[in-house]
C-alpha cells in the first residue's frame, strides 16, 4: 500500500506540470478553436529567457520567475496578434499549420541563441526529505505541485470572478455577440494567449529542474499534456487539470507495477492505448460535451 | 480523360526531369587538392541528441587554429586546409544516410570522420566500407567499431569502448569490494546494455553480486520507480549507466527519498566537474562525494588543469575560434578538440600527398603520445591486432566539489595488442 | 467543372515550371538530385494517401509517419528475416499497412477533430515503441540493415535506378489514387467530408468510408515507407520520429489539400525544404551548424501560409480564374466592339 501511495506522489508532481500546459491548451482551444502544438516550445522558450535572467543577469529565482511570466505574457499575447490573427480567416487547418511552424521556429530560435552545450535550471525548493506513514516525498515535488494548483486556482477566479475574465470569456464563447456588447473581441483573444504562454512559462519553469535544459525538453510534456487536456475534454479546464493529474499518476502507477512485465517501451504505448479506450467510450473526454452537429 | 492525361502529364514531367547525370570517375582520390582537404561527418545539431553538438564545434575550432597556424612555413596540414563539413542528421538514420550520400558524392569529402551516434553511423557503415571511404573515429563507444575490424576495414572508433570502461568498474570491486551488492539502473539501450556486459565480464566468477538491474527510457523523465525498487532489494553498490541527465536524476532521487548507498560508480560520460557540480546542487555534498569513475581527457571545468599547457592551448583556441556562447567549461568541446587533433595526426602521417589508402594506414598504424587534450600518459595507439585507438582510461573518484584520480591509468586494450 | 485543352497545358506548364525551378535552384544538377528525387517520390506517395484521409474524408491525421513505420518495417524484416526479395516485398507492406489502417480505424473513426488529432498522435509515437521492444523481429534499437542499393540495370547509376523506381511506382500509386477519387467512391467520401448528417440521411454509411479511407491512406504511406528502406537500406524507430508525421502533414496542407496536384509541390516541399532553409543559412552564418536553418525552415513554412492559406493547388486555382477573368474581360471588349 505504501508503495502505491508512493506511486501516485510521484505521478502527482508530473502532473502538475502537465495540468498548466494542459489548461494553456484548452484556453487557447476555447479562445481561437486549435490545438496550439506550440505551447510546450513557449514555455520551453520562456525557461531559457528564466534561465538566462538568473544564470547570466544575476536575478534571483522568484524575481526572474515573475519577470519571465511578463516576458511570456507579452510574447503570447504578440505572437496571437502578429502570426495567429491575420491567418484566422482561413482554414482551422492552417492556423494549426501556423502553431506548427512556430513550434519549429522557437525550437531552432533557442538552440540559435543558447549554445548547444548541456544546461540546468535551478529549482525554487530546497532538497528537503519528508516521511509520512513510510512514503517519501520531497519538498522539490511538492513545491510542483503546489504552484501548479495555485496557478490553476488563480487563473479560475480570475475568470469567474473579474470582469476582464468575463470579457475574455464572452469574447471566446460569442465573438459576434460579444462585438455587439462592445468587448474588443481581438484584445480579449490576444489576452488569452498572453495568458496561455504564462501557464506554459511556470510548466515549463516546474519542469526543467528534472530535466537537462534543451530546446526539446517540452515536447514530451506536450504529449502528456495534449492527452491530458483530452482525456478532460479539450474545452473543459477542470477537466484538463483532473485529466493531467489521471495521467502523471496513471503512468507513474504503470511503470511502478508493469515495468518488469511490459518493457520500458511499452509504457506509453500502453498508456495511449488506454487514453484511446476511454476516448472511444466517451468521444468528447471526461468532462466534454457532445456537441450536436449541424447539417 | 483529361484528368487522365494530366495525371500522365505528371508522371511523364517527372520522369524526363531524371534524365542521367553526370557521374564523372576520378583519377585521384576525391577531397584532396593542393591546397584543401574536404572532409565531414554527421551531427545531431537538431532532435532528440541535440547536447552533443559542442563535439563536432570542438572539432571544427581546433581545424580552424591548424589551418591559421604555420609549420615549417606553411598554414594548415602540408600547406593545405582543413575543411570539415559537419552536417545535421537530427540523429536520425533515415537523415544520416541521406547525408552522408550527400558528403560522399556530392561534397566529394576524402573521409568521413567523428560520425556520432551508434545508430547513426551504423546506418552508412556498409554504404563506407562499399565506397571505401575511411570512416574514421565515430563518436560512439560502441565495441564493435573495433572488434568488427575485419568486416568493417574502413571504420573505426576512437573513444574507450563502453565494455572495456565497465570492466574496469567490475574488476575494481571484485578486488576492493568483495561481498559488494550490486544494483545497475542503465539506459535501456545498446549502450546501457552494452556497459552491464562489460560490468558482468569485469566481475568474472563473481557476476551473480548484481542483485538487480533497472532500465530506464532515454524519454523517461523520472527515475524513482527504479531507485525505490534497488533500496527495497538491499543494494549497497549503484552502478548508474546513463548520459548525464537522468545520472543526475538518479543522484537527487536517491537524496530525496533519503538513501545514501556505501559505493556510487558511474559511466565517465557524465563524470565531469560540471555534471557533478549540478549533481551536488541537486542532491547534496554528502550524498555525492565518494562516487567513482573515469576519465581519459582533461576536463576544462577541473581546476587542476589550469597551469597545463594542453588545457591553456584548449582555452585559447575555444577564445578565437569557437562561437562567443559557447561555454568552455563542456568536456564535449575537448572532446571534439582531442579527435580533431589525432585526425590531424594520422592525416601528417598519411603522407605529402595523402590517398584514402594511406590514411587508412596511418590510421591503423598509430602511436601517439602528444595529445596535449588527453590525460599525460593516454597513448592514442592502433595496430595490426588492435582497432582500439584509446583504451586507457584513469580511475576517478569525486570529492569536495572536484575529481581526483587514484591508482594507475588502466589499458584495456585486448591482450596480446599491448 | 469545364476544362479545354488549354487549362491543362497550362496546368501542365505549371507543374513542369515548378519542378524546374525546384530542380535547379537548389544546386547544380547531380547524380545525386536523382537520390533526392526518389526521397520526392516516397514523400509523394505518403502525400497523396494522406490526403485521402484529410482531405477527402476530412479527418486529420497528424500521425502518418506510424504507417510509414509499419510499412518500412514490414519490408525490413520481410528481406532481411526471411530473405524475400525486397521489391516484391512493397505490395505486402502496402497490405499489412493497408490492414493495420483498416483496424486502427475502426475505434478511431468514432473520434472526431482533436480527438483524433490526439489518436494519431499518439499512434505515431508508439508504433516505434512497439517496434523496439520487438527486438526478435525488428532489431530493436539497432535497426535492420537491408541489402545495399544498387542498380540492375547496365549504364543506369544506382541513384537514377531508385529515384526511376520509386518514380514508377508512385505513378501507379497516383493513378490509382486518381481513378479511385473520381468514382463513386470519391464523391461518397466528399459528402462525408462536406456534409456527414446530409450523406447519413442519404443512405451512405458514414462509419464505412472513414475507415475505408484510413486503411488506403495507410497502404499508400505502407509502399512509401517500404521503399524509404529500400532507399536507405537501414531502419531503425529513431528514423520515424514525431517530426516526419508532421513533416508529411505539412506537405499536404502546403500541397492543398483535397487537390491531388498539389501533392507535388508538398512532396517537394518536404524534401527539399530544410536544404533550401540550409543553403541559405550557410551565407550567412559562420558554419554549417543547422540550428539557424531551422529557424529558416519554419518561417519559410509561415511564409507559404501566409501566401498561399489554400496551399498550392489553390494557387494554381487563382491563378487559373484570374486568366479565365482577365480573358473574359478582353473577350468581352471585344465583343463590345463588334457590336458598336
Amino acid at each position: 500500500m505504501t508503495e502505491f501511495v508512493q506511486y501516485v506522489v510521484v505521478g502527482l508532481a508530473n502532473g502538475g506540470v502537465y495540468a498548466t500546459l494542459a489548461l494553456a491548451l484548452v484556453l487557447i482551444h476555447r479562445a481561437t478553436g486549435i490545438v496550439n502544438f506550440a505551447q510546450g516550445e513557449m514555455g520551453m522558450f520562456a525557461t531559457f529567457i528564466a534561465w538566462s535572467l538568473i544564470n547570466h543577469h544575476g536575478l534571483p529565482y522568484w524575481v526572474a520567475f515573475f519577470v519571465t511570466l511578463l516576458i511570456a505574457f507579452l510574447g503570447g499575447a504578440g505572437i496571437h496578434q502578429a502570426v495567429i490573427r491575420p491567418l484566422e480567416r482561413g482554414s482551422a487547418l492552417t492556423v494549426v499549420m501556423a502553431t506548427i511552424a512556430l513550434l519549429i521556429v522557437l525550437n531552432g530560435l533557442a538552440g540559435w541563441i543558447w549554445a548547444p552545450d548541456a544546461k540546468f535550471m535551478q529549482s525554487p525548493f530546497p532538497l528537503k526529505v519528508l516521511h509520512v506513514g513510510g512514503v517519501v516525498m520531497n519538498v522539490q515535488d511538492l513545491g510542483v505541485i503546489g504552484v501548479s494548483l495555485l496557478c490553476v486556482a488563480v487563473v479560475f477566479l480570475f475568470f469567474r470572478f473579474t470582469r476582464l475574465g468575463l470579457q475574455m470569456r464572452a469574447a471566446a464563447v460569442g465573438p459576434a455577440t460579444s462585438r455587439l456588447l462592445g468587448i474588443r473581441v481581438p484584445l480579449m483573444l490576444s489576452l488569452g494567449w498572453g495568458l496561455a504562454a504564462m501557464l506554459s512559462a511556470v510548466s515549463g519553469m516546474m519542469a526543467a529542474p528534472f530535466v537537462q535544459l534543451d530546446p526539446n525538453f517540452m515536447l514530451l510534456i506536450l504529449t502528456y499534456s495534449f492527452a491530458a487536456a483530452v482525456l478532460g475534454g479539450i474545452d473543459s479546464p477542470v477537466g484538463s487539470v483532473v485529466g493531467a493529474f489521471l495521467i502523471g499518476v496513471g503512468i507513474s502507477v504503470l511503470s511502478g507495477y508493469a515495468r518488469d512485465f511490459l518493457g520500458g517501451e511499452l509504457q506509453l504505448p500502453v498508456a495511449l492505448a488506454v487514453l484511446l479506450g476511454v476516448l472511444v467510450l466517451r468521444p468528447a473526454g471526461l468532462f466534454g460535451r457532445v456537441v450536436v452537429r449541424r447539417v | 480523360m483529361r484528368r487522365a492525361l494530366f495525371a500522365l502529364g505528371v508522371v511523364a514531367v517527372a520522369a524526363a526531369i531524371l534524365l542521367p547525370g553526370a557521374f564523372g570517375g576520378s583519377s585521384a582520390d576525391p577531397g584532396v587538392t593542393a591546397r584543401s582537404v574536404t572532409i565531414g561527418g554527421t551531427f545531431p545539431f537538431s532532435g532528440p541528441a541535440s547536447s552533443y553538438a559542442p563535439i563536432p564545434v570542438g572539432m571544427k575550432a581546433y581545424f580552424s587554429y591548424v589551418n591559421a597556424t604555420k609549420t615549417n612555413g606553411k598554414r594548415g596540414v602540408n600547406g593545405r586546409q582543413i575543411v570539415f563539413k559537419a552536417v545535421d542528421d537530427g540523429y536520425n538514420p533515415a537523415q544520416t544516410v541521406q547525408k552522408t550520400k550527400q558528403l560522399v558524392e556530392q561534397d566529394k569529402v576524402f573521409a568521413l570522420v567523428g560520425g556520432l551516434g551508434t545508430e547513426p553511423t551504423e546506418s552508412v557503415v556498409a554504404y563506407a566500407n562499399q565506397q571505401k571511404v575511411p570512416q574514421i573515429y565515430v563518436s560512439t563507444g560502441a565495441t564493435e567499431w573495433g572488434a568488427k575490424h575485419d568486416q568493417q576495414p574502413w571504420t573505426i572508433g576512437w573513444q574507450p569502448d563502453y565494455q572495456s570502461e565497465a570492466a574496469i568498474y567490475g574488476r575494481y570491486i571484485r578486488a576492493n569490494l568483495p561481498n559488494a551488492k550490486i544494483g545497475v539502473i542503465y539506459q535501456n539501450d545498446s549502450y546501457g546494455k552494452d556497459y552491464i556486459a562489460g560490468l558482468e565480464g569485469g566481475l568474472g566468477a563473481k557476476k551473480s553480486q548484481i542483485a538487480l538491474t533497472q532500465g530506464f527510457e532515454v524519454t523517461d523523465t523520472s527515475v524513482t520507480n527504479q531507485v525505490l525498487a534497488l533500496r527495497r532489494a538491499g543494494v549497497d553498490t549503484v552502478m548508474i549507466f546513463g548520459t548525464p541527465t537522468p545520472t543526475i536524476r538518479t543522484y537527487a532521487t536517491m537524496a530525496a527519498i533519503g538513501w545514501k548507498p556505501q559505493n556510487i560508480f558511474l559511466n565517465s560520460v557524465s563524470a565531469t566537474d560540471t555534471f557533478m557540480g549540478i549533481a551536488v546542487a541537486r542532491a547534496g555534498a554528502a550524498e555525492v562525494n565518494g562516487s567513482i569513475s573515469t576519465y581519459y581527457t582533461k576536463d576544462p571545468a577541473n581546476s587542476r588543469w589550469d597551469n597545463d599547457a594542453g588545457m591553456k592551448l584548449y582555452k585559447s583556441i575555444m577564445a578565437k575560434y569557437a562561437p562567443s556562447n559557447a561555454k568552455v567549461t563542456d568536456s564535449l568541446y575537448v572532446y571534439g578538440m582531442a579527435k580533431a587533433y589525432t585526425f590531424v595526426q594520422a592525416l601528417k602521417a598519411a603522407g605529402a600527398n595523402p590517398t584514402r589508402d594511406s590514411l587508412m594506414k596511418a590510421v591503423l598504424n598509430m602511436n601517439d603520445k602528444s595529445n596535449p587534450f588527453l590525460l599525460p600518459g593516454v597513448v592514442t595507439r592502433t595496430g595490426p591486432n588492435d582497432f582500439f585507438p584509446i583504451s586507457q582510461q584513469q580511475l576517478i573518484r569525486f570529492n569536495n566539489g572536484t575529481w581526483a584520480p587514484f591508482g594507475a591509468l588502466t589499458d584495456t586494450r585486448p591482450a596480446g595488442s599491448r | 467543372m469545364p476544362r479545354t485543352t488549354t487549362q491543362i497545358a497550362l496546368r501542365i506548364a505549371a507543374v513542369v515550371g515548378v519542378a524546374l525551378f525546384l530542380y535547379f535552384l537548389p544546386q547544380a544538377r547531380t547524380d545525386l538530385l536523382n537520390y533526392d528525387f526518389a526521397f520526392v517520390g516516397i514523400y509523394f506517395i505518403a502525400i497523396v494517401g494522406l490526403n485521402v484521409v484529410s482531405g477527402y474524408s476530412g479527418q486529420i491525421s497528424i500521425g502518418h509517419g506510424a504507417f510509414m513505420c509499419f510499412g518500412a518495417y514490414t519490408t525490413a524484416v520481410l528481406s532481411v528475416n526471411y530473405g524475400v526479395g525486397k521489391y516484391w516485398t512493397l505490395p505486402v507492406a502496402g497490405l499489412l499497412t493497408g490492414a493495420f489502417g483498416l483496424l486502427f480505424g475502426l475505434p478511431a473513426l468514432r473520434l472526431t477533430g482533436v480527438y483524433l488529432a490526439l489518436a494519431t498522435f499518439g499512434l505515431a509515437i508508439s508504433i516505434p515503441l512497439v517496434a523496439k521492444r520487438f527486438e526478435g523481429l525488428t532489431g530493436g534499437g539497432q535497426g535492420r540493415q537491408l541489402s545495399l542499393l544498387s542498380s540492375p540495370i547496365g549504364g543506369v547509376s544506382t541513384n537514377e535506378w531508385i529515384s526511376y523506381f520509386v518514380w514508377a511506382v508512385a505513378g501507379v500509386m497516383f493513378l490509382g489514387a486518381w481513378l479511385l477519387l473520381r468514382s463513386s467512391f470519391g464523391r461518397a467520401l466528399r459528402a462525408v467530408r462536406d456534409a456527414p448528417i446530409a450523406a447519413v440521411s442519404s443512405g451512405l454509411n458514414l462509419a464505412r468510408y472513414k475507415t475505408l479511407a484510413f486503411g488506403i491512406a495507410a497502404a499508400y504511406a505502407g509502399v512509401a515507407g517500404g521503399l524509404l528502406a529500400i532507399a536507405t537500406s537501414f531502419i531503425n524507430p529513431d528514423a520515424f520520429p514525431i517530426s516526419l508525421s508532421i513533416l508529411l502533414l505539412t506537405g499536404a496542407v502546403i500541397g492543398g489539400l483535397g487537390a491531388l496536384e498539389g501533392m507535388l509541390f508538398g512532396a517537394f516541399f518536404v524534401q527539399f525544404g530544410p536544404k533550401w532553409a540550409e543553403s541559405i543559412s550557410k551565407h550567412i552564418h559562420y558554419n554549417e551548424a543547422t540550428v539557424q536553418s531551422t529557424v529558416l525552415y519554419g518561417l519559410l513554412l509561415l511564409a507559404v501560409l501566409f501566401l498561399m492559406p489554400e496551399g498550392a493547388a489553390g494557387l494554381l486555382h487563382r491563378a487559373r480564374f484570374v486568366l479565365k477573368e482577365s480573358r473574359r474581360w478582353l473577350y468581352s471588349r471585344n465583343d463590345s466592339r463588334a457590336t458598336a
